[in-house]
């Protein structure tokens, strides 16, 4: 039907001006020399040079791939066996628990996040548990722990829905065929379950990783002033230094690095693919 | 084996709820508490609804991000059906195309994609507000609506279209009758994300947002500085609203089953009857939201009735009822945005963001008169209010004879400490120097702003703070990083206020104003200012060049200066109120025996800021690696 092709044409002219050409406008300011204008301008490779040859700035964006990965690992393992959990529940039990994982992500993200701090504040009911098993006057807010909570917090749950998904899918006779067959719990799960969940946990690693890296408002209101992720220093080029060349030139250092890291992940996936 | 499982399955699962809906419920329980504390119940009040349902900024931000997320789903679920329509049936590069493009802002971090639509906007001077943030959210829904369609697209065979038409059905009725109610379940799941990706979004919003349009994490994110419940009381707003909404989803299949019952016998087509209950209730829905902030807004006989004033001004700066007392006086409404720091201030108004009045600090005042940013203000239509104020606050070197702002508040950047924990012998020895004083490692707070650091840094040195001299301020530079490395203070707004008055570390630079405020709740707090002299600094209004409206701009100006909205700002905020007779009155009042309400003024090392472009930007750079340090020494 060629009279429907003409459907995506509004599309076209849509997304170009506002998705490529942001993009095409970080890249742009990200070699420009700071002062310059679209009319008059020079290139350079300044900012990235800047970026490159300064050890405070590596170790941030170090320190924000290591939490990221770390919230990442934290919500694989707790998310994993969550999702298994409610897939193996009955049918009914299983919209329940999904909804009961959903809900609390249609509640705004900032406002969970600002709920931690009177959980972790001195004095806080985070505190008060801590010293029943013991562990007194341990400091939480403001501290790497408190932001590691916030993060695992705000993306446990799309972890557990994406793995979820893939094993809800799966179909149930081939456990029965596999146990035919003469293998144990352990083998199933490992032979045929967990290959098979693997195109969820590879878009949950995703829809973790991607947001943790760039978190800004986590690392803000549960780190403190003093605790800074590469988001915070895009951020604070913005907003408060208005280095707006080095700001862009930050950005997508980023958003490369993530890309090469997606890339390497989908990559494992399709050779795990493969390998079956 | 298989019991084993189960029961660390639910062990596992009943944890993971109870993370999940804990903090939902400590905030739910704290918005009735009686006292600000966010970790002592002290009793059951609804204070902070009160506060909340006074406070319009709450109201409207919730208000903003309703609207916002229902047009942004309505319209991207359109386009976004519309496209992935026409896509499956168009070329292959068209396809390649708009699935590499819609991978862009799924694909990238929030934060790149949110400052593509801020310089976007920027760079076309598109005046930020209501449409960006809408456009915005419109654009990072559509690429996830046509995420969810494609599939449901893809396993639908391909000749249907044709045989319908082929059936004699118009190429519109092929679309509506046949291809649409097929893909439906991924229309409405595609719905139900946008709803979801809008209704939550703060990072987008964040940059593509402006003149003073908030959305509710934005509220949130400028609010959370210092402690206010009322952040709770309207977060519990918000799960009542999903409660409501989750309870009708559930209830309105179940009522439909009943109606379908009754018309099964009349043999009616379900599916276009299947769509009333929704769309009336979405229909609704809308009509319930806008009504419910409509009913505030009737039009009166005042003399500013109808009009609007854009505010932008520091975080916590107003007294609790001066700005409904205003629009009460006025008629107008009044839209605040608040910064944090002089330099996020300029940034905004440097790129042309529309305000009818900005209250920045002197140095930054004279900055903007520099660069010719700012309306000379009319003398005779401020002349009366001139007379109620402070001397000693007028006619300072950054705006001589007054010609462009009027003082709003004054006072002088100090140290704060617990008089159990520092003696003032060691601050009347060491000064700003206490700051490196190891006996206080990890139990002091520095002051997140880039010019008072360095002033301590400079004053502690014994230079002049508004030095020019490279190699005193990379001394300063020197003496922060030492800071930093060494004594582990932590870096704060204005948090301080509250963990100062809750005695958490001994010591910390403060603005005078928040030091009042802190003595004032806790009479075991101190305010001290060292002889090598300090920052004596004024925060004035001015009207920008591009400002929309002048003369409420002037209104407010003469209210602000008189008596009963001084008294209130100053009494409230804590800050000294330029206002001569108020100042002298709450001296002698609220602020009795507190040192820090009353300006040292006339002291030799005392000093007022100037501004300086070539030191400016070192500082700036400087002071970004200073957090950059601090945030790599722990």
């Amino acid at each position: 039907m060629k009279k429907f092709a003409q459907l995506a044409i509004p599309y076209l002219i849509w997304s170009f001006v506002m998705l490529l050409v942001p993009m095409i406008l970080i890249l742009m300011y990200s070699f420009l020399k700071p002062g310059n204008s679209i009319v008059h301008f020079q290139l350079s490779l300044d900012n990235y040079i800047r970026f490159f040859t300064d050890k405070d700035f590596l170790i941030i964006l170090w320190r924000s791939l290591w939490i990221a990965l770390k919230t990442t690992a934290i919500c694989l393992l707790l998310g994993y066996p969550i999702a298994y959990f409610i897939s193996r529940c009955s049918e009914k039990m299983q919209g329940v628990l999904i909804m009961a994982v959903t809900v609390p992500m249609w509640i705004n993200m900032l406002v969970r996040t600002y709920a931690w701090i009177g959980i972790l504040s001195d004095g806080g009911p985070a505190a008060w548990l801590l010293s029943l098993f013991g562990f007194h006057d341990v400091k939480l807010l403001y501290t790497q722990t408190a932001v590691l909570i916030g993060m695992v917090y705000n993306f446990l749950p799309f972890m557990i829905l994406q793995i979820n998904t893939s094993l809800s899918k799966m179909d149930r006779s081939l456990l029965d065929a596999s146990s035919d067959l003469g293998a144990n719990k352990f083998q199933t799960f490992w032979r045929i379950v967990f290959p098979l969940s693997l195109p969820g946990v590879v878009s949950g690693i995703t829809l973790v990783f991607l947001p943790a890296v760039s978190a800004f408002f986590i690392p803000k209101l549960l780190g403190g002033g003093q605790y800074f992720l590469i988001g915070n220093v895009i951020e604070n080029q913005f907003i408060t230094v208005g280095e707006w060349n080095f700001g862009s030139a930050i950005s997508m250092i980023m958003a490369l690095v993530m890309m090469l890291l997606m890339l390497f992940v989908r990559k494992l996936d399709q050779k795990a693919n493969k390998e079956r | 084996m298989q019991k084993d499982k189960r029961i660390f399955g639910k062990v596992i699962m009943t944890l993971a709820l109870i993370f999940f809906y804990l903090p939902i419920v400590f905030m739910i329980i704290f918005s009735f508490n009686d006292s600000k504390s966010l970790t002592a119940f002290t009793g059951f009040s609804l204070r902070w609804y009160e506060a909340m349902f006074k406070n319009h900024g709450m109201m409207e931000s919730l208000y903003v991000t309703i609207v916002i997320a229902l047009i942004a789903t309505a319209v991207s679920t359109i386009v976004g059906t519309i496209t992935a329509i026409g896509m499956a049936y168009s070329k292959k590069w068209v396809k390649r195309y708009i699935q590499q493009v819609n991978d862009l802002p799924m694909m990238n971090p929030e934060i790149v994609t949110a400052i593509g639509l801020m310089l976007l906007f920027i760079t076309f001077q598109i005046d930020r507000g209501f449409t960006t943030l809408l456009l915005a959210h419109i654009a990072f829904c559509i690429p996830y609506v046509m995420l969810s369609i494609m599939p449901k697209l893809r396993s639908l065979d391909p000749n249907l279209a044709d045989a319908a038409m082929d059936l004699g059905a118009s190429p519109w009725q092929a679309l509506t009758k046949v291809i649409v109610p097929q893909i439906m379940p991924g229309i409405v799941s595609g719905a139900l994300i946008a709803f979801t990706m809008s209704f939550d979004d703060f990072i987008i919003s964040y940059f593509s947002t402006g003149q003073g349009v908030k959305n509710l994490s934005i509220m949130v994110y400028t609010m959370s500085k210092r402690v206010n419940p009322s952040i709770n009381a309207i977060s519990t707003l918000v799960v009542l609203f999903i409660t409501i909404g989750l309870v009708l989803m559930n209830i309105l299949p179940f009522l439909r089953k009943k109606m379908v019952k009754k018309e099964e016998v009349n043999m009616g087509e379900l599916l276009p009857k299947k769509k009333w209950p929704k769309i009336v209730g979405a229909v609704a829905i809308v009509a319930l939201v806008i009504g419910l902030f409509g009913w505030g807004r009737q039009a009166g006989s005042k003399p500013y009735a109808g009009q609007t004033l854009h505010i932008y001004m520091p975080g916590e700066y107003v007294g609790e009822n001066f700005i409904s007392d205003f629009e009460e006086e006025t008629g107008a409404k009044v839209v605040m945005d608040t910064f944090d720091s002089n330099e996020q201030m300029y940034i905004k108004v440097a790129n042309k963001d529309r305000y009818d009045i900005l209250i920045p600090s002197d140095y930054m005042i004279q900055r903007l008169i520099q660069e010719d940013l700012l309306q000379p203000l009319d003398p005779s239509r401020i002349q009366d209010s001139m007379d109620l104020l402070d001397s000693s606050v007028l006619d300072l070197a950054y705006d001589p004879h007054n010609a462009y702002s009027v003082p709003y508040f004054w006072g002088s950047v100090g140290i704060v400490y617990d008089k159990n924990k520092v003696p003032l012998s060691d601050l009347e020895k060491e000064g700003f120097n206490i700051f490196l004083d190891p006996k206080y490692k990890g139990d002091l707070y520095l002051y997140d702003s880039e010019r008072d650091s360095f002033m301590m840094a400079l004053k502690a040195l014994n230079y002049s703070m508004n030095t020019s001299d490279p190699e005193e301020i990379n001394a300063a530079y020197n003496w922060l990083l030492r800071c930093v490395q060494e004594m582990d203070p932590e870096i704060v707004t204005d948090e301080i206020i509250d963990n100062m008055a809750q005695g958490r570390k001994a010591l910390g630079l403060i603005y005078s104003g928040d030091a009042a405020y802190v003595m004032s709740e806790n009479e075991n707090i101190g305010y001290y200012l060292p002889t090598s002299g300090t920052n004596l600094w004024t925060d004035a209004m001015v009207i920008p060049k591009n400002a929309e409206n002048v003369d409420l701009a002037y209104a407010f100006i003469n209210y602000t200066c008189q008596y009963e909205a001084a008294y209130d700002n100053s009494s409230y905020v804590g800050y000294t109120s330029p206002n001569k007779e108020v100042e002298d009155e709450l001296a002698e009042t609220d602020f009795e025996g507190i040192n820090a309400y009353v300006p040292r003024t006339g002291y030799k090392n005392d000093e007022v800021f100037e501004y300086n472009a070539d030191t400016r930007k070192m500082i700036a750079d400087m002071f970004a690696k200073v957090k950059i340090a601090a945030s790599n020494a722990n």
